[in-house]
């Protein structure tokens, strides 16, 4: 995806071995993986650098409150350009109390795939 | 002071991710009486503000975020007979186990067949370190940031400077960065990052946001609010250089060094800390000091993943049962200590012919390729080795010893 | 009545620390339109807050001074005043030690200087004395003054100003006087809330004092800021300091030299130094103070070498003594001003104005009386009961009062044991501050060793509840604002 990548440093965070893994541009526009001790090391490294995942945490306002926070985040990882695009839905939502954990506030959000829920339980009542 | 005084088998001080698992801990132990007393609103301590995912691998084997891993421990809690006091803080312990106890529903004395010490950690501040210049608003702890940021919804700056390397900090840089605060970096005075690799690599270079290590805040100015940080190169000593000092503007600087044991109650106990953790010093059962007062968690040593607190929280939990329900311990206790290149070691001491008894230790150093050894101290026989990759001063780590020992031990990387 | 546009007041204090109110709280015992403007947002935000809180006996000053006058003068006053106010305080007597024989011949000087001034029981002690009296001080010799004490500086401030207002005195905060103009037997005083007219102006602004002089057109004084940079030790490290201990200093040192005071929490301040500095505002730490009041300390008391401090703080002092002159001594300045009939400067109020407000005060007021016609006012209301705080109340105490108030019940700092009635209480007082200093000066929140940490998220909930909008938030008023409005509106 990017040219700045093209060599990277990471651990291998597979096992508690930690691998430190040296990636280089291989043969092909595919990568080349060096220190891993281990065969898993090869797509953890290639993920990390070709396509890296991450989920993403925050909190919105519970509708009709400056400060009665609930906080999400995604049901899963999500390619990481993808992050400042969710966060801007996600700070649209004021959602309506009650919040159950695990509800699903936005399902497939831009097309993801994945899914912004609560991740806690939020009364109907001010003082939960 | 007249009244009854309330009394309970096991009272545990403190519902965060360690204080939560003791509760249960107890009462699965055998426990009948199981008080669990927390300050805050609700129950799962620190965790509520953690909003990251995280939390949960070892515990529930999936990564969830803080405020669910609260909730769920928090459920378990509840299904219990469990006695649960919030907005309850314990102000005063004494020897023989009787709290002070302050809630909205009345001040009172409470009678405890045991104690369980969950009180958790508190933050290294700006004058612990002494950071000289002027004192304006601007300057937050990374867990008040934390907070104010993700419980209050409220901006706590525009531009922010972040020293210390800790998780709390690093996690916020995240945080501010997501919320639309620009972090102009991180400054950290050792020449190594003191969170976790995941943490630098997903909050920090995901964002760019530049670490320098070696690196310290030498001056706060501005009159009113935060209006630059002067930061500059530190020696060997850790010691200010003379010339490498730059001056970045901000309005916000947070502080993410270095979590303390809040054992305030601990002293009022007379419970014997250790300067290595800043905790109790505990034997294998994880009982301080005077007897039936157990400790777990932060309050005990500071760690690094919640699922440790809350496994040493079970433990703590089961052996406050125990004491309670009458099991004293078992003869004479062995000493152990921290060897070459290891910060502490816990616990500091250990039953003498007890086998099978693991210890959960911190190196001072990076290092890589090493073995760990928990040696004899009098005959210099090596108990236990392990081998580790690399080992991190933010980990915690264990090693276990599957004999029984006689004689006082050294865990050490030599 | 008189004035159409704007009101009149028989007095105007400006400035609002210790003396201010102090002259205040005295004035309102008489039958007089009163006002006490202070720029900044609290009381006692300018000198009167950053000192060691010690009640001199007076042997430090030039016998004949008025610093040596008002300092015994207010010693005897004081004690009896706190009690009325219920402000904290203790008599602890202190101690001046020398480390050598040869110092003695100055603790000799310090006692007839003393002795002089009529400061009562001044006594020179031997080392067994000086180990009976404080454990932790080391000396050879010791002046021992028994009277002296120690005392909550900015408590004794707010509690005259609330005083004067239960008796009818008015106080507005961050209302700066920027302009004096005068004429038909009136000061008018422009503030950016409006212009206020006054018979008699006394001028107790401190560090500014001088400016607010220039005012008015007098163009006597000129005021030194001299920091002076402290430092607080927990409260848990394992010393308990009975009194204050000062070395012997030399003449030439513009303070008393740095020195190890108790607070009545129990805490031990090291402190202060002594340097010119060119901003009156300058209060920041520097590094070299930090390092060099711990080796002063360690010297002084070798116990203090490695005790962890919890917090700095910084004092700067309204010196009449240039920095580049050669005097080494200037008195306070209570004067009525000759260009300006009416109009009262005290100029130059630093070390022992603590101790002399009172006797300050009540100068002050004869020098009013002299050209007012001042009546006692029938049903003066001398004082209140002292503050209850519940880290000090007993078991009972503490049960009672939950019992009734579920505030009280409610720990809203951890670490000094202040509850939600507390903060409320300290939220509601009569001259509406409402900034997180004000909270931490009137309860202890955030005065201990979290620094904060924890009751900060919860003073800005309570600040909420009690009407402050988050963006209206601040640490000492002005643009110290904690936020900047919520992330999700």
């Amino acid at each position: 995806m990017s040219e700045h990548d093209a060599v990277d440093r990471l651990t291998c965070v597979l096992c508690p071995v930690g691998c430190e893994l040296e990636v280089g541009t291989g043969p092909a526009g595919g990568v080349q993986v060096t220190g891993n001790q281990c065969d898993k090391g090869v797509p953890f490294a290639e993920e990390e650098v070709l396509r890296p995942k991450r989920n993403l945490a925050t909190s919105v306002p519970i509708r009709g409150t400056a400060s009665r926070m609930v906080s999400v985040r995604l049901s899963g990882p999500v390619p990481r350009e993808m992050i400042f695009p969710i966060l801007t839905e996600i700070a649209k939502l004021r959602p309506e109390a009650p919040v159950r954990r695990g509800q699903v506030l936005i399902a497939d959000v831009l097309g993801t795939g994945v899914d912004v829920i609560a991740t806690r339980t939020v009364l109907a009542k001010a003082d939960s | 002071m007249s009244g009854p005084r309330e009394t309970c088998d096991v009272a545990v001080i403190g519902g965060g991710p360690a204080g939560l698992a003791a509760a249960l801990g107890a009462r699965r132990a055998g426990a009948g009486k199981v008080l669990l007393l927390e300050r805050d609103r609700t129950l799962g301590g620190i965790l509520n503000q953690c909003v990251h995912d995280g939390f949960g691998l070892f515990l529930y084997k999936e990564t969830i975020s803080g405020p669910e891993y609260a909730e769920r421990l928090t459920e378990d809690v509840l299904r219990e007979p469990i006695r649960v006091a919030t907005g309850t803080m314990v102000l005063d312990l004494s020897p023989d186990r009787v709290l002070r106890v302050n809630s909205r529903e009345g001040y009172r004395l409470v009678e405890a067949g045991a104690v369980v010490l969950a009180m958790g950690c508190r933050e290294r501040t700006r004058e612990m370190i002494e950071i000289p210049g002027t004192r304006p608003a601007g300057i937050f702890t990374a867990g008040s940031a934390q907070n104010l940021v993700n419980l209050q919804n409220l901006r706590i700056g525009n531009e922010a400077v972040i020293l210390g390397s800790g998780d709390i900090g690093l996690i916020m840089a995240r945080r501010l960065v997501f919320e639309g605060v620009a972090v102009k970096g991180v400054f950290e005075i050792l020449p190594w990052a003191n969170g976790l690799e995941r943490n630098i690599r997903q909050c920090l270079m995901d964002l760019r946001i530049p670490l320098e290590l070696r690196s310290t805040v030498v001056e706060i100015r501005g009159r009113d609010r935060v209006e630059s940080v002067v930061v500059a190169k530190v020696d060997e000593s850790l010691a200010p250089v003379a010339g490498t000092e730059s001056v970045i503007p901000c309005d916000t600087l947070l502080l993410s060094v270095g979590l303390i044991p809040e054992n305030e109650l601990a002293k009022k106990a007379g419970v014997v800390l250790s300067p290595l953790t800043g905790g109790a010093v505990v034997d294998e059962t994880l009982m301080t000091s005077i007897p039936g007062i157990f400790s777990c968690g932060n309050v005990l040593h500071i760690h690094d993943v919640a699922d440790w607190a809350s496994f040493e929280g079970f433990a703590a939990g089961e052996r406050a049962a125990r004491f309670a329900a009458g099991e004293r311990p078992a003869g004479p206790t062995i000493r152990v200590s921290a060897g070459p290149n290891v910060r502490y070691a816990l616990p500091q001491l250990v039953t003498r012919g007890k086998p099978g008894v693991e210890w959960s230790f911190r190196v001072k150093r990076p290092v890589r390729d090493v073995a760990v050894e928990v040696k004899g101290l009098t005959s210099g026989k090596v108990y236990a080795r392990r081998k580790f990759a690399r080992l991190l001063p933010s980990e915690l780590q264990k090693i276990k010893v599957r004999v029984a020992v006689e004689e006082d031990l050294e865990v050490g990387c030599p | 009545m008189r004035e159409t546009a704007t009101p009149t007041y028989d007095v105007v204090v400006i400035g609002g620390g210790v003396v201010g109110c102090a002259v205040l709280r005295e004035l309102s015992r008489y039958d007089l339109r009163l006002l006490l403007l202070e720029k900044e947002a609290d009381l006692a935000e300018g000198v009167s807050k950053g000192n060691s809180g010690v009640i001199h006996a007076g042997f430090n000053v030039p016998s004949g001074s008025l610093k040596a006058k008002t300092n015994v003068a207010g010693l005897a006053l004081i004690y009896p005043l706190a009690v009325e106010l219920g402000v904290p305080h203790r008599k602890t007597g202190n101690l001046v030690v020398a480390l050598s024989d040869e110092d003695r011949p100055r603790l000799e000087e310090l006692k007839a200087e003393g002795d002089r001034s009529g400061v009562p029981d001044l006594e020179i002690v031997d080392e067994t004395a000086i180990r009976r009296l404080e454990p932790l001080a080391r000396g050879r010799w010791a002046l021992y003054s028994p009277h002296t004490g120690i005392i909550s500086p900015y408590e004794l401030t707010v509690a005259l100003a609330e005083c004067a207002w239960q008796n009818g005195a008015e106080v507005r905060l961050e209302t700066p006087v920027e302009a004096v103009g005068s004429g038909d037997g009136l000061f008018r005083l422009a503030t950016p809330k409006g212009t206020i007219a006054a018979r008699r102006v006394v001028n107790s602004a401190g560090l500014f004092a001088d400016e607010v002089a220039r005012l008015a057109g007098i163009e006597d004084y000129r005021v030194f800021p001299y920091r002076g940079e402290y430092l607080i030790a927990d409260k848990d490290c394992g010393l308990r300091l009975g009194l204050p201990v000062y070395p012997v200093s030399s003449r030439n040192d513009p303070g008393l030299g740095i020195h190890i005071t108790p607070t009545l929490e129990g805490n031990i301040i090291l402190g202060p130094s002594a340097e010119p500095v060119e901003d009156k505002r300058d209060a920041a730490s520097t590094r070299e103070v930090m390092a060099r009041l711990k080796a002063e300390a360690g010297r002084l008391m070798p116990e203090l070498g490695g005790v962890p401090f919890i917090h700095s703080y910084t004092g700067i002092r309204p010196k009449l003594v240039d920095p580049s002159g050669r005097d080494r001594f200037r008195d306070f300045v209570i004067e009525e001003s000759g260009l300006r009939p009416g109009w009262i400067n005290l100029v130059g109020i630093e070390s022992p104005g603590l101790t002399a407000a009172p006797a300050i005060a009540k100068m002050v007021a004869a020098m009013i009386g002299g050209r007012l016609d001042m009546r006692e006012k029938p049903g003066f209301i001398a004082g209140q009961p002292p503050r209850i705080r519940f880290a000090h109340a007993g078991d009972s105490e503490r049960a009672e009062r939950v019992s009734r108030d579920a505030d009280w019940g409610e720990m809203v700092c951890r670490c000094e044991h202040v509850t939600r009635a507390e903060v409320v209480s300290a939220l509601r007082n009569p001259f509406g501050v409402r900034t997180m200093d004000a909270v931490k000066r009137r309860t202890r929140c955030g005065m201990g060793r979290c620094q904060g940490g924890f009751c900060t998220p919860r003073i800005v909930e309570i600040l909420q509840d009690e009407g402050v909008p988050a963006d209206g938030i601040t640490k000492r008023g002005g643009v110290s604002r904690l936020f900047y409005g919520r992330i999700k509106g």
